[in-house]
């Protein structure tokens, strides 16, 4: 490509390896649907057909894993460390969703089949958002994500709560991806370009520096709203309710994952700072994100730990527990964005990826077990539904309350871990408004204390007063019990390992390739 | 040998870990309750034994510790898994260990419900509290000062008295809400270590130490004053130093005998012992620059508490609030910042271990007997239970600080050396020192009086209450739990110099970290101070 002619006709960069991986789910969600529609009413074979999908699309991923950045699709897809822990956590969660689900399938007697297959394009779109170095991808990832969820929200149609969770994400969650739309819209104008490499190196002389600063806003509205941040997060605690558990496990891992790793992406690499020849907007769009995110995550951790307190349902005590753990990935996305170096850049990006890794294993575990303790329509909920059942179920009980102390941040697991990780970029930077950041982050951590030792105190230092059948542990979720605890422990103990893969670039600075 | 004598603090740590596990494992299996107990017992009595290897003797390492072990942990953020025992830790750790089979055979017969949990937590919190003693790398300090936190949690939460939950929910919070700031310093230490040395930043004790020692580790005063208190409150709150004592006597009261005898022995101990180790050390500035506030709290902690627990109906409580004072005299010693009263304060910190842990001990017989807790209930026991109340007249008297029982030592130390400290200085034509050691004198009067108020109205007179007429004396096992803490209190009440001999050249050097060369109250020539002259 040395002359301009050969360039602006170029074909499309087209490698089909680079998106194998998502590729292979699609494929998985077109195999599970037709095979549903032929041969209806086959829960174990549809699960087990996406769960080999689901494999085979993560050894694809992990043997796609160099370290080296590379770009592809004409600089559409990126195949980054970014890229590979966010797909992975996407993988895994998606992995043990399906595996909490089928003890909710049998009870609730949903159609497996559309279930699954809106799983696995679900799973494709939060790849994309992972894997997209190019706003329409991540925009399409994003769509394809939010459609699947809503439709998977109102799965129990007969339900009123379902519905009006479905019917609430859909029309709030419409209204974000019209502003995120927008907001790509005016990076486009400002910046002529949609790709996140071509944003950054036009960003020291956009056309109209106004335009990046409302495109910027309405950017981080959109992808505020799938993160659940204060002020973004009104619709969370009805929505995560009233879905069906395995859902609202899904959502509260799965999309937060997803749309961290977007949002990340445009942020952090899309509008840095200190960009050579840069005029004054690059710097003061820079100082405005990293201010206003500051402000968003202070409050989102406040709101999330303080309304969490006096929750009575445990799904909205998690639903709650979730925009607080936004609020402390936000930490490590802030000490991101103010990383003086690449390297330090790229380990608070591994950071906030770890943490996404530690919290999704944590709280797919937790709602695993609240899926399997919960009745038919997701009744037995309630905080006194949990009451005294500690030593009538101990495997359960304890194991809920390692998830519940790791949620909290307790050392030895797996969520002291990602704390400490994610604090750390925010102190490094020495910067005032940023130590005050994670000052509320270490007291909304001991805020939490309150709710997530609440579950623990009811579960063993309460008597129970009526009968209580421990329900038996069936081969599936006993599965993702063993994988989340173990995973708990270990990312608490030996987590160097996969930090460093999370963090460790052969080439640090990633190539730019704009058409 | 060399095998025990290499990792001997690992072992100290993982064996109870292993013991619960086996424990968990053997009670799944055979399901015998009644087994749990005596492998409970066995794992903490070699636990024990196993300790007595610290005693034996070691060079130590360049950097003063002995049974140093330093293997990396997480690379990614240099944590490294790095213990070793000093003059400091070396008794706490024993103390650890000495009280654990104690606190164990004290629950012999109370345990009624899930046996197999509580003697799991027991174990588990035992492998915590020593892991807290030895680490030398801030994280894994942190890691262990927070785990202790979950073991004992459950066991006032779930074996505990009639507010069992709120105390439980109470202790974890306020402990939890210090130590998270501590979190916020100590990785903020790290980045200023990394970039005063223009590298990689440390969590280990060992090299932010030396590199502050040597001045290549400059902190701004006011940071360091930021820094200092993110520490001290944590500590403080674990102490616990006035106005952050309320969790204590709830949690005591509502903790079964064995909690409260490892809440009252060893806990508490992580305070202070936090504060000498890391707050002294790092800080020295700013301990002398704030001794006089903690010099403050102390003796209202001293006189507060012992105020309070004169007006108490309840027993358990009583020393609950004794504990209050008793942890002040530490923190007074600590704090002049002389030999004596921080060799003081260190063998005050065993003293206290050994006599309010026989108090609980004792208190929790007589609930065992009668299921009461309050004065008014007794009266008259020295008739029906003369052993016991023997026994029971000897602690107090430890615990008040008679001469010849251990708690004398410690407070006269503490006493000498908070008048001979510089630390508060002259002002106005009044010495401080002198004043805040006549204050904090009274307090052993107070002591007194609430002591033995309370032994008189309990034990002597005539048996008024016909309930007690037919309480049975202290039965072997009862017996033989509070022999070794009799003999304890008497030995080191008459012979402390292998004590204090062993821990003072740790103490001597944080006591010249902190006064520097200029100390002036260091007085070389005196070789371990000995109690009666």
């Amino acid at each position: 490509m040395n002359t301009l002619l050969l360039q602006t006709i170029s074909n499309p960069d087209v490698n089909i390896r680079a998106i194998l991986p998502e590729t292979i789910v699609a494929v998985t969600g077109i195999i599970v649907m037709l095979y549903d529609s032929f041969v209806p009413k086959q829960r174990n074979v549809t699960t087990a057909i996406s769960l080999i999908g689901l494999a085979i699309s993560a050894f694809f991923l992990i043997s796609m894993w160099t370290g080296t950045p590379q770009v592809s699709w004409n600089g559409m897809i990126t195949n980054d460390n970014l890229r590979m822990s966010f797909s992975i956590v996407a993988l895994l969660t998606t992995a043990a969703t399906i595996l909490i689900s089928a003890v909710w399938i049998e009870r609730e007697n949903v159609p497996a089949g559309e279930y699954h297959a809106l799983l696995m394009f679900a799973t494709f779109g939060m790849m994309f958002m992972a894997s997209g170095s190019d706003l329409v991808i991540m925009f399409l990832g994003l769509e394809t994500l939010s459609i699947a969820t809503y439709v998977m929200a109102g799965l129990r149609k007969s339900d009123l709560k379902s519905n009006e969770s479905a019917m609430k994400y859909f029309i709030l969650g419409s209204f974000a991806s019209a502003f995120l739309l927008y907001g790509m819209a005016l990076i486009y104008g400002a910046t002529g370009s949609t790709n996140i490499a071509g944003i950054a190196a036009k960003i020291g002389d956009p056309n109209f520096p106004a335009l990046l600063l409302i495109g910027g806003a309405m950017l981080i509205i959109g992808f505020g709203f799938k993160v659940a941040m204060v002020p973004f997060h009104v619709w969370t605690p009805d929505v995560y309710e009233g879905a069906p558990t395995p859902v609202t496990a899904f959502m509260a891992v799965g999309s937060k994952a997803a749309a961290f790793a977007s949002f990340l992406r445009v942020f952090v690499l899309g509008f840095p700072v200190g960009v050579a020849g840069s005029s004054l907007a690059a710097d003061y769009l820079h100082e405005s994100w990293i201010t206003a995110l500051a402000v968003m995550a202070m409050l989102t951790m406040i709101v999330g730990n303080v309304a969490a307190i006096v929750q009575n349902n445990v799904k909205r005590m998690l639903a709650y527990s979730s925009i607080a753990h936004a609020g402390y990935a936000l930490v490590g996305f802030i000490g991101a964005g103010v990383a003086k170096t690449p390297e330090a850049r790229d380990a608070a990006i591994a950071a906030v990826a770890f943490y996404m890794l530690t919290y999704a294993i944590t709280n797919l575990g937790a709602f695993a077990i609240v899926t399997l303790l919960g009745q038919k329509n997701d009744r037995r909920t309630e905080f006194e539904d949990y009451n005294g059942i500690g030593f009538k179920s101990p495997v359960l009980a304890f194991t809920l309350s390692l998830f519940m102390l790791s949620l909290f941040g307790l050392p030895l697991t797996a969520g002291f871990m990602g704390k400490v990780l994610v604090f750390r970029p925010a102190l490094e930077a020495a910067n005032p408004l940023l130590t005050i950041v994670v000052i509320v982050a270490v007291l909304g951590s001991a805020i939490s204390a309150y709710y997530y030792l609440r579950l623990v105190v009811v579960m063993f230092f309460r008597e129970r007063t009526t009968d209580w059948l421990a329900p038996k542990i069936p081969a599936t979720v006993a599965a993702v019990l063993i994988i989340t605890v173990i995973g708990v422990l270990y990312f608490g103990l030996f987590s160097n390992d996969v930090i460093d893969k999370f963090s460790k670039t052969t080439a640090p600075a990633q190539a730019v390739q704009i058409k | 040998m060399d095998f025990i004598n290499e990792n001997l603090l690992t072992i100290l740590i993982l064996l109870p870990v292993f013991g619960a596990l086996f424990t968990l494992g053997h009670a799944i299996y055979w399901k015998h309750e009644r087994d749990l107990k005596w492998l409970t017992l066995i794992f903490t009595v070699i636990n024990f034994l196993v300790s007595l290897f610290l005693l034996g003797s070691q060079t130590a390492s360049s950097s003063g510790f002995f049974f140093e072990k330093n293997i990396p942990w997480i690379k990614a953020i240099n944590t490294n898994y790095h213990v070793g025992v000093d003059g400091l830790s070396l008794w706490l750790v024993l103390l650890t260990t000495f009280i654990m089979p104690i606190a164990v055979v004290s629950t012999w017969n109370a345990v009624e419900k899930r046996h197999t949990a509580f003697y799991v937590f027991l174990l588990l919190l035992e492998s915590a509290m020593i892991g807290v003693f030895v680490s030398l790398d801030l994280l894994v300090f942190y890691l262990f000062f927070e785990a202790s936190l979950v073991p004992m949690f459950f066991l006032i939460g779930v074996w505990g008295g009639e507010n069992r939950i709120y105390s439980a929910v109470k202790f974890f919070i306020f402990t939890a809400l210090g130590s998270l700031l501590m979190l916020v310093a100590i990785i903020a230490l790290y980045y200023l270590y990394a970039t005063a040395m223009q590298g990689a930043g440390t969590f280990d004790y060992v090299l932010l130490a030396a590199a502050m020692k040597a001045g290549k580790l400059p902190i701004a005063a006011q940071t360091a004053s930021i820094l200092f208190w993110a520490f001290a409150l944590a500590f403080s709150i674990k102490v616990p130093l006035f106005p952050f004592h309320t969790w204590l006597p709830d949690a005591h009261t509502d903790a079964p005998t064995a909690g409260s005898v490892i809440l009252a022995a060893v806990l508490l101990k992580m305070g202070t012992y936090g504060l000498m180790r890391f707050n002294f050390v790092f800080f020295p500035d700013a301990s002398r620059d704030y001794a006089f506030i903690f010099i403050t709290l102390a003796i209202i902690g001293i006189i507060y508490g012992a105020l309070v627990a004169m007006v108490q109906p309840d027993i358990k409580r009583l020393v609950a609030y004794s504990s209050v004072a008793h942890m002040g005299f530490v923190i007074l010693g600590m704090f002049s910042f002389t030999e004596y009263g921080m060799q003081g304060a260190l063998y005050q910190m065993l003293n206290h271990g050994i006599s309010t842990g026989a108090l609980f001990l004792l208190v929790g017989f007589l609930y065992e007997r009668r299921h009461t807790r309050q004065i008014t209930d007794f009266g008259g026991i020295s008739n029906v239970m003369p052993i016991y109340a023997t026994i029971f007249v000897i602690t107090t008297m430890s615990s008040i600080g008679l001469p010849f029982l251990n708690g004398f030592v410690g407070e006269f130390l503490i006493m000498i050396g908070m008048w001979n400290s510089t630390v508060l200085g002259i002002s106005g034509g009044t010495n401080w020192n002198y004043v805040a050691t006549m204050i904090a004198g009274t307090g052993v009067i107070f002591a007194a009086v609430y002591m033995l108020w309370m032994v008189q109205r309990v034990f002597f007179g005539k048996v008024t209450n016909p309930k007690n007429k037919g309480l049975k004396d202290l039965s072997w096992r009862e017996l033989g739990l509070i022999a070794p803490l009799l003999f304890l209190m008497v030995y080191m009440g008459v012979y402390p110099k292998p004590f204090l001999e062993r821990s003072r050249a740790a103490v001597v050097a944080i006591q010249e970290r902190v006064m520097g060369q200029a100390g002036g109250t260091v007085e070389k020539s005196v070789t371990a101070p000995k109690a009666k002259n």
